[in-house]
């Protein structure tokens, strides 16, 4: 009954800061004190003194006595010093409350009673600072650079205003910012920035001399932070002011279920137009249109690869990422060489201040990242990732490449005496991300960024010989490996040439390759009885090689007008090779391609309301020896506080394409093709998109709609000569198909951005057609095509518990059913069976949908700093079956129609631990 | 209001296609399952035989679709239009062997179920000086290296690159087979040269020992579209239906001319 009678003390000022201002508070004020008193008493003088929410149990912490002299220490070291001592923690909350605890189960009784009190006393308001003086400055303009206070990295798209006044920018991707004709030097400069507590800085006639450094704290709880109209918080955010920009910041990712890993581009598809139902790819199908039609820049340089394990993760780890801007179509002339859509990751500038280490371990794999300061001009930043074979990465293995598995022999396929043995292949993937940058002075940066990645599956194995066969044959081995994977390395150089005038400078290299080799090789006795050694097989290799430099240059006018332009070129390079038995290559095709180019871009705002950005790109294409210019515009209209119309439209074009070599044996492989001026046409979209967002304190109504053109698509097939079965006198007839396109559709988003329960609700109604005079004249639906896709997201946060639970439900994909078969005799005595085919895409597999849960327990720093977490998530939980192909043989002259799935009811378990 | 008009704009084309699309399905679906299955080789000096097949329902375990009865055939070769007879069911014959030559053009025509089915060809010029270097050749126990050894060289004149294709017909059948490999595999195998004028013949393609008849056939290119498009596996992702050269119709209505040489393979 005692409990009951605990008294709670608030302290005086109901003026309680937010969190970053109470550490603020903390780190920058010093105590000059001999304190000899209870420490209940010492609480209340610094709470009464330094304006500080302290919330404790009176009747426990009296106990406490404190006779301490403190010279000149920080008020956190105070705090820590008195905590440590009586065995106590403090653990700041993210509304800026001191809360004092005995064991971190007391949190909760604390936080509900102080929330009582709190209710009684009225809302909450930030502290800034009265001006010193009057103004003496009026109509100036001040530069700065937005970072986060913790390790001094600068923060990319956070939104700087002038409070007050409809002086608003965003920082760039260096965090710098520069705002004109500020009225007064007595003004207060805000920013806000997602995933991290907004910040107010009273100008004064000293600080505008200089850059103005708004250095920000991380929110301790995303989800539960203060959100303010038309500011963006949250997992994922959408950009109200331009049509079909998304926003993501990896440090809230592990609140949304994950199977495995924390995912960057699984984490889009949960928005309104980006599919989420294709399991076996992590590439983005945006708006109608196919992963390699997105264009993914990492650090600067083009990513041709980006997923691992047959697609399942994407390829980008969580860890190295600092942010990531999706944009859906109709994209600035910044961006070119895609039809669809493009992915811009940046990498993590890393800790400038201290060391950080940190680990992750899931059950599929081990992620550890290092960040650490060289001297006091550069730093470091690394990241590895490796999978290892435990029952969860067999799973998905298993899943996704079904196919290995069984081929268990020689070319005479299973069930043959050749392949008697099953064996498991031996298979992993890895990823490593190293960034250092370095501060040659104030104004420029160099920054060296590389990314390195590799998926290989091993089934190579030495042959069993049969003993009546032992005294010919010596040994046999057969290789049977497949392997893919990236290389991209950039080195880019900011430079600051004036305060309003920046560039950015990227030397890149990017290089894909994908090999395959299935070979037996060994030795034999000739017939003198003399061992022979032999080699047969298969061996395919696509590669690539990109090549570029590229100058990006913004210069700010004013703030009405702004002009980005930039020059690029790049030398691209593919092979690829289908060699048979080692001597006959049935296809050898090495292509290269320079292109050039260069684009322009303003950004126009009138006034406060409307924006205009009109921009030209244009590319000469080395192989067709043409240029091809791209003309952008967007624009929006901000109508009231609540709702903004916005529009754009521009041409694309995409001069490399990803064909897939379909094999249905041995799955499918793809590669790169650079567009010529035969078989592979340069393909070319134009995209109209239009939409209106609605937001208030708690809601976000977001709805798009756009409709796109396109030609010059390619489809690739290979296909094998010959009747007889098992025939290995190959020969193979490679087709490129060329056609055209269109899509269109409606996308709405309704984002819930407040309290402890937030999400979002996501629909899209999607149509995209193709034509290719292969499958005749008319338009049928694209593999692509979905018609309808809804997916619901919820996040609730409860204490240190995140819970979420995501359903997604579409239409299922187009596909080509079998309707009869037949057979006719060939002149060589066999038999030539055939399927007829319903028409293309004419048939539609069941619909897709699953329920995935997840709840993550955040490991606490007792000083509030969240230290890892510890996550359960469970992909598809009602195990509903979800189709992903039909695979359709014919087997004593019957059809058998087999269904693919995708993965059943899957349960991870991820721990993420952080040094600091 | 750009952005409302732009919406209604939106949604016009999705409804109406998606009302085409689940309008013509089924449409198309019943004509292909009735389309008659045509399957002629027609050889200069031979006489011409059509058989036609129904199709295959897919958990058929049958061969051969149901042949086709009673029908009246007519091939016109541009100046004579000639009535094939029924020999046996679903095989339609004409027995006058002088009616197929080199460089005429053959139209196949006859209706089923009301429908006009139509397919054209022209039968191709003999293979000229079709040639082996070699009367027989020896499989090697094993390779020496990784390169694969020439054992023999099969020509044939083809000033105009015309397509070509080569049967190896081994006349033993499957009962001596090379290796472990060779239990799934037919005794006859068939390979497109590509348009060339000549094949290097390596122990590659041999899966039995024997005698073997290799015919060099002079073939059109509805031939060649039929032979490399293998398509007996498949996908849902991947199905495309097998060309065809009959209008109204499946299988193949073509012409073609053969010379032989033997080869002995130990």
């Amino acid at each position: 009954m005692k409990r009951l009678l605990l008294l709670f003390m608030i302290t005086g000022f109901a003026q309680v800061s937010f969190a970053q201002q109470t550490q603020k508070i903390l780190e920058k004020t010093n105590v000059n004190h001999f304190y000899t008193c209870s420490l209940d008493q010492l609480l209340d003088t610094v709470s009464m003194t330094y304006h500080l929410n302290i919330v404790f149990e009176r009747d426990s912490v009296s106990k406490f006595d404190i006779a301490e002299h403190f010279f000149n220490e920080t008020l956190k070291f105070v705090l820590n010093k008195v905590c440590a001592d009586n065995k106590l923690h403090y653990w700041v909350e993210s509304d800026g409350t001191i809360y004092i605890l005995q064991n971190t189960d007391d949190l909760g009784r604390l936080k509900t009673l102080n929330q009582l009190k709190h209710t009684s006393l009225g809302q909450v308001k930030p502290m800034v600072e009265e001006p010193r003086a009057p103004p003496m400055n009026f109509k100036f303009s001040i530069t700065g650079k937005v970072v986060d206070q913790n390790s001094g990295e600068p923060l990319p798209s956070a939104t700087v205003k002038i409070r007050g006044s409809n002086l608003s920018t965003t920082s760039g991707t260096d965090g710098n910012f520069i705002l004109f004709d500020i009225p007064a030097d007595t003004c207060v400069v805000q920013v806000f920035y997602s995933g991290y507590q907004p910040d107010y800085v009273r100008l004064d006639a000293s600080k505008i001399k200089k850059p103005v450094v708004l250095e920000m704290f991380k929110a301790l709880n995303t989800l539960n932070e203060v959100t303010i109209t038309g500011k963006k918080s949250g997992v994922m955010n959408t950009d109200t002011k331009k049509v079909g920009v998304l926003e993501l910041n990896p440090t809230s990712l592990d609140k949304l279920p994950n199977v495995g890993e924390k995912d960057i581009l699984r984490a889009f598809q949960l928005m309104p137009g980006v599919s989420a139902t294709n399991e076996s790819s992590s590439g983005a199908y945006v708006r109608g249109g196919t992963p390699d039609q997105n264009l993914v820049v990492f650090d600067g340089f083009t990513v041709y690869q980006v997923d691992h394990l047959y697609g399942f993760f994407s390829a980008f780890n969580s860890n190295a990422v600092k942010d990531v801007q999706m944009y859906k179509g109709g994209f600035s002339a910044l961006y070119g060489g895609r039809l669809s859509s493009v992915t811009e990751i940046n990498g993590r500038d890393g800790n400038k201040n201290e060391a950080n280490y940190g680990v992750d371990l899931s059950l599929l794999s081990l992620n550890a990242f290092a960040e650490f300061p060289v001297n006091d001009k550069s730093n470091l930043v690394l990241a590895i990732r490796r999978s290892y074979q435990g029952p969860f990465y067999d799973k998905i293995f298993n899943q996704f490449n079904t196919s290995t598995v069984r081929s268990g022999g020689g070319p005479g396929g299973p069930g043959g005496p050749g392949g008697p043995e099953q064996t498991t292949p031996a298979s992993h993937f890895y990823d490593a991300d190293v960034r250092y940058s370095y501060h040659l002075d104030k104004n420029d940066l160099v920054t060296w960024s590389l990314y390195n990645g590799e998926d290989k599956t091993d089934n190579s194995r030495a042959l069993q010989i049969p003993s009546f066969l032992s005294s010919s044959v010596g040994n046999i081995n057969i290789t049977d490996y497949t392997k893919y994977g990236n290389l991209g390395s950039s080195v880019k150089w900011f430079r600051k040439w004036d305060k309003n005038i920046y560039s950015n400078t990227y030397l890149t290299y990017s290089s894909y390759f994908n090999d395959r080799n299935r070979s037996t090789s060994g030795t034999a006795d000739d017939s003198n009885g003399d061992p022979q050694s032999f080699e047969n097989g298969t061996v395919e290799n696509n590669n690539l090689h990109d090549v570029g430099i590229k100058s990006e240059w913004n210069w700010v006018f004013s703030n009405r007008l702004k002009l980005l332009f930039g020059g690029f070129a790049t030398r691209q390079n593919t092979s690829y090779q289908y060699i048979q038995n080692d001597t006959s290559k049935l296809i050898d095709q090495h292509n290269t391609a320079f292109s050039g180019g260069g684009y322009a871009e303003l950004e126009i705002d009138p006034d406060s309301k409307l924006h205009l950005q009109p921009g030209l790109r244009t590319t000469w294409y080395g192989p067709t020896g043409k240029p091809y210019a791209e003309p952008r515009f967007s624009a929006s209209y901000v109508l009231d506080d609540h709702f903004t119309f916005k529009a754009a439209t521009g041409q694309f074009y995409q001069f490399i394409n990803q064909v897939t070599r379909e094999d249905i044996l041995n799955g499918n492989r793809n590669f790169w093709v650079l567009s010529n001026n035969s078989s592979i046409p340069v393909g070319k979209a134009t995209h109209f998109m239009g939409g209106v967002s609605y937001e208030n304190d708690q809601f976000l109504i977001d709805v798009e709609g756009y409709y796109k053109i396109l030609s010059g698509l390619t489809q690739y097939t290979i296909s094998q000569a010959g009747f007889a079965p098992g025939n290995t006198a190959t020969s193979i007839t490679q087709d490129f198909y060329n056609g055209s396109g269109r899509a269109e559709g409606i996308e709405v988003l309704l984002q819930k951005k407040l309290g402890n329960y937030t999400g979002w609700i996501s629909y899209t109604l999607g149509n995209a057609q193709n034509k290719f005079a292969v499958y005749g004249n008319s338009y049928y639906p694209a593999d692509q095509d979905i018609r309808h896709e809804f997916k619901s997201i919820n996040m609730y946060h409860y204490d240190r518990w995140n819970f979420s639970a995501v359903w997604i439900f579409s239409t299922g994909h187009p596909y080509t059913a079998p309707l009869s078969t037949y057979t006719i005799n060939t002149p060589d005595g066999n038999v030539a069976s055939a399927f007829t085919g319903s028409g293309k895409n004419a048939e539609r597999l069941p619909d897709y949908h699953r329920l995935d849960l997840s709840a993550t327990y955040d490991l606490i720093k007792i000083n509030g700093n969240k230290t890892g977490s510890i996550g359960l998530s469970l992909f598809n939980v009602y195990n509903h079956t979800n189709t992903w192909y039909k695979e359709y043989q014919l087997q004593g002259y019957q059809a058998i129609t087999t269904d693919v799935s995708y993965l059943g009811f899957t349960p991870n378990i991820t721990i993420s631990l952080r040094w600091k | 209001m750009e952005i409302k008009t732009f919406t209604i704009k939106c949604l016009a084309p999705l409804l109406v296609s998606a009302m085409l699309i689940s309008a013509c399905k089924k449409d198309t679906a019943s004509n292909v399952v009735n389309l008659p299955v045509v399957e002629a080789y027609l050889m200069a000096g031979k006489q011409l035989q059509v058989k036609l097949y129904g199709q295959k329902a897919l958990t058929d375990t049958a061969k051969y679709g149901s042949p086709l009865k009673g029908l009246q055939l007519s091939v016109s070769d541009g100046s004579k239009t000639v009535q094939l007879t029924e020999s046996p069911a679903g095989t339609y014959i004409y027995t006058d062997t002088t009616f197929l030559t080199a460089g005429k053009t053959y139209i196949l025509q006859f209706n089923y179920l009301n429908t006009a089915v139509s397919a054209t060809t022209v039968m191709p010029g003999k293979p000229i000086n079709f040639a082996t270097q070699h009367s027989g050749i020896t499989i090697p126990t094993s390779t020496t290296n990784s390169t694969i050894d020439t054992l023999d060289v099969l020509s044939w004149q083809n000033p105009d690159s015309l397509n070509h294709v080569l049967v190896f017909n081994n006349l033993d059948g499957t009962s001596f087979g090379i290796n472990g490999f060779g239990f799934n595999r037919s005794a006859s195998f068939e390979l497109n040269t590509n348009r060339a004028s000549k094949y290097f013949v390596t122990r590659q393609p041999f899966s039995y020992y024997g005698h073997y008849q290799v015919v060099l056939l002079r073939v059109n290119q509805e031939y060649i579209n039929l032979l490399t498009s293998n398509s007996s596996n498949s996908t849902s992702q991947t199905l495309k239906s097998q060309p065809t050269n009959v209008t109204n119709g499946l299988g193949i209505f073509t012409a073609m001319q053969a010379d032989t040489v033997n080869l002995l393979v130990q």
